[in-house]
């Protein structure tokens, strides 16, 4: 199918400035797609990997998009799917003793961190990268469920959108969502 | 604490924080990478391809024809040849053919 029929069977698509429809979709939902793949997975290559992996995904699918859900949603289910894969990926990887030490790979580039703004670089850089360590540390602590639960409430979804996302019953996610806050409010008390 | 507060402290901490520059490089990428845009960048994959495609036609192809034979000597020739040496030629000529 051309790319106008799928467009044609999406009309809640937002449009970019360029009038590009695929491109406003990224531009809207990028930072929350790259923000979860980063806190779930703690490795910035592997969170560019899925947000791309996410909006080809989207792609290709996007006519099979019913609407019974957001776009949001269904945009994140996607990007939670395959940061799942990733850890199997990573399981796998380790049984077969292929894993390797990815301290290097895990943090983000330097130049990723520094606002642009020349005048302030090496401070706000320091702090970036320290909260930023904080951060994924606390994150990192939690199992896998609450991890998840934590990092899509952290985006301002509703208990029912995160049950929707994880396909978890939304029991399940207040019992997991209970327990990151409690877990998170003891790691981050200063910040929070 | 109540709970939309604990969210409301909790989003900005977990937000990411990347410069304007990294968000453009990544829908780049995206938009790249995604079917039906054709980009040159992904072209050039195809000519180490279709250079290998080549060269294993190339290798399997049928060959033309054996090639040519080195004649093979026999050992009887051999050892004619060892009898001219050793007796004189004309000797062996029948006289009526002198």
């Amino acid at each position: 199918m051309t790319r106008t029929g799928k467009e044609e069977t999406s009309p809640s698509l937002p449009a970019g400035p360029g009038g590009d429809r695929f491109a406003g979709l990224i531009e809207e939902h990028q930072r929350r797609v790259y923000a979860l793949a980063l806190r779930l997975t703690g490795n910035a290559a592997a969170a560019d990997d899925i947000t791309q992996e996410t909006f080809i995904a989207v792609w290709k699918h996007l006519e099979s998009f019913r609407g019974d859900s957001s776009l949001k949603t269904w945009l994140l289910r996607i990007a939670a799917n395959k940061v799942r894969s990733y850890w199997r990926w990573k399981k796998l990887r380790s049984w077969a003793g292929l894993g390797r030490e990815e301290a290097e790979e895990d943090a983000p580039a330097l130049e990723d961190l520094i606002p642009d703004r020349p005048g302030s670089r090496p401070e706000a850089a320091a702090l970036a990268a320290d909260m930023e360590r904080r951060v994924q540390a606390a994150i990192s602590l939690l199992p896998p469920r609450q991890r998840e639960v934590a990092v899509l409430r952290a985006q301002e979804l509703s208990i029912a959108e995160i049950a929707v996302t994880l396909g978890m019953a939304e029991g399940t996610v207040k019992a997991n969502w209970f327990e990151a806050r409690k877990k998170l409010t003891g790691l981050l008390g200063e910040y929070l | 604490m109540k709970d939309e507060e604990i969210v409301k402290k909790l989003a900005p901490l977990l937000a990411v924080r990347r410069p304007e520059e990294f968000w453009r490089r990544q829908k780049k990428n995206i938009i790249g990478a995604a079917p039906g845009h054709s980009t040159v960048s992904g072209t050039w994959l195809l000519v180490p391809a279709a250079a290998a495609a080549a060269l294993v036609i190339f290798l399997a192809r049928e060959p033309r024809g054996p090639a040519p034979e080195a004649r093979a000597v026999s050992p009887a020739f051999l050892e004619h040849l060892d009898l001219l040496s050793d007796m004189d030629v004309l000797e062996a000529v029948p006289e009526k053919e002198l």
